[in-house]
């Protein structure tokens, strides 16, 4: 067998090989492994390549090795999942960088981590003001988070004691003029509600490049002819303001009938509505 | 405009927010939205009935108005 042959051979085999395994060794992001990750993946992917090129002449020899490094891993992976001593024995713990607006320099020491860089990677984060943080810990994979004093944090709904409604997330029904049935049964829809809503906007089909149903069942589209200006259905602030105009106009009833009858039936009314608006709100206009 | 028609006015004002409701209340996925705009589209639907009760006594007491 010459030798181009050999390492053409043994390069389309481990090719796949490779592909397969790292398939099984799962979904983790390469930039945040730990630092034994990170060699025990170099190892795999050495091994892979001096195989590859016949640098490790006996083939099954290189295969073993790979083998080794791929079942230890994911032997690990495993007992990790079952134990939290050697979860923390391979994947090591986080430390404590800031607590209560303090830094631990005992623990940058331990982590051979200067004051300067502690600040650098805070200003990765957005955080400029060393005082603004209330705790700060760096992970076993060496990211730094940072938890900001309450009153730097962004607001939420929560902190402003404001009700909103809950959401579910957008179904994208339309991708490249062409239907994607199942998010579209996942939304609750069929093909002739789509169509019926294509109509009602005046376009095609295949004029339409992205199309997405948010939680309320409202369709948003995105055209590909950008000159084309697709009007925002307000349905719901219309919706809330017929409401508020009813609710206005059974006031004006209340003042101005004198029936004592109507006027009991108008005001009951009126603060039905009320109540009403005050549920809706949060569903309607935000 | 005669209170009666006046009243007409709201009513389908009232009944156009009735479908709206009823539309959202079918196609909202999300279950205590659905809650929302069901028990939304009962209370509408009471208070158009209290009104159109009304709107008949009015029709009833002085039938002049009645077309307008």
């Amino acid at each position: 067998m010459p030798l181009w042959f050999e390492i053409l051979l043994r390069s389309g085999v481990l090719f796949f090989l490779v592909l397969v395994l790292m398939r099984i060794m799962g979904k983790r992001n390469p930039t945040r492994l730990t630092p034994f990750q990170f060699v025990n993946y170099t190892v795999i992917a050495v091994i892979t390549s001096l195989t590859a090129v016949n640098i490790i002449e006996n083939f099954f020899f290189g295969l073993t090795a790979l083998g080794v490094f791929i079942l230890l891993s994911l032997l690990l992976d495993y007992l990790s999942l079952r134990s939290k001593a050697i979860h923390d024995l391979v994947q090591g713990k986080e430390t404590v960088l800031v607590v209560q607006g303090k830094v631990m320099e005992e623990n940058l020491k331990d982590l051979r981590l200067t004051g300067e860089e502690l600040l650098r990677e805070l200003r990765r984060k957005e955080v400029f003001n060393l005082g603004d943080v209330e705790f700060a810990v760096m992970e076993s994979t060496g990211d730094i988070n940072v938890m900001l004093k309450s009153e730097k944090t962004p607001l939420t709904s929560y902190d402003l004691g404001r009700q909103v409604s809950p959401r579910r997330e957008p179904q994208t029904v339309i991708l490249d003029g062409n239907v994607l049935n199942d998010p579209l049964a996942e939304a609750g829809f069929n093909s002739n509600w789509l169509n019926e809503q294509l109509e009602k906007a005046g376009v095609t089909l295949d004029n339409v490049f992205i199309g997405q149903v948010d939680g309320q069942g409202e369709l948003y589209l995105d055209l590909f002819d950008d000159s084309i200006q697709l009007p925002q259905p307000r349905v719901k602030e219309a919706l809330y303001g017929n409401l508020e105009r009813a609710q206005a106009e059974m006031e004006s009833f209340f003042q101005e009938t004198g029936d004592q009858e109507a006027k009991e039936i108008y005001e009951n009314n009126a603060a039905r509505l009320k109540e009403l608006m005050e549920k809706l709100e949060p569903y309607l206009l935000r | 405009m005669t209170t009666a028609s006046k009243l007409k006015q709201t009513l389908s004002s009232l009944k156009n927010a009735r479908g709206t409701l009823r539309i959202y209340s079918t196609q909202t996925r999300e279950e205590e939205g659905q809650k929302v705009f069901q028990e939304a589209l009962e209370t509408t639907g009471q208070v158009i009935d209290d009104l159109e009760k009304r709107l008949k006594e009015m029709e009833l007491q002085e039938p002049q108005y009645e077309g307008n």
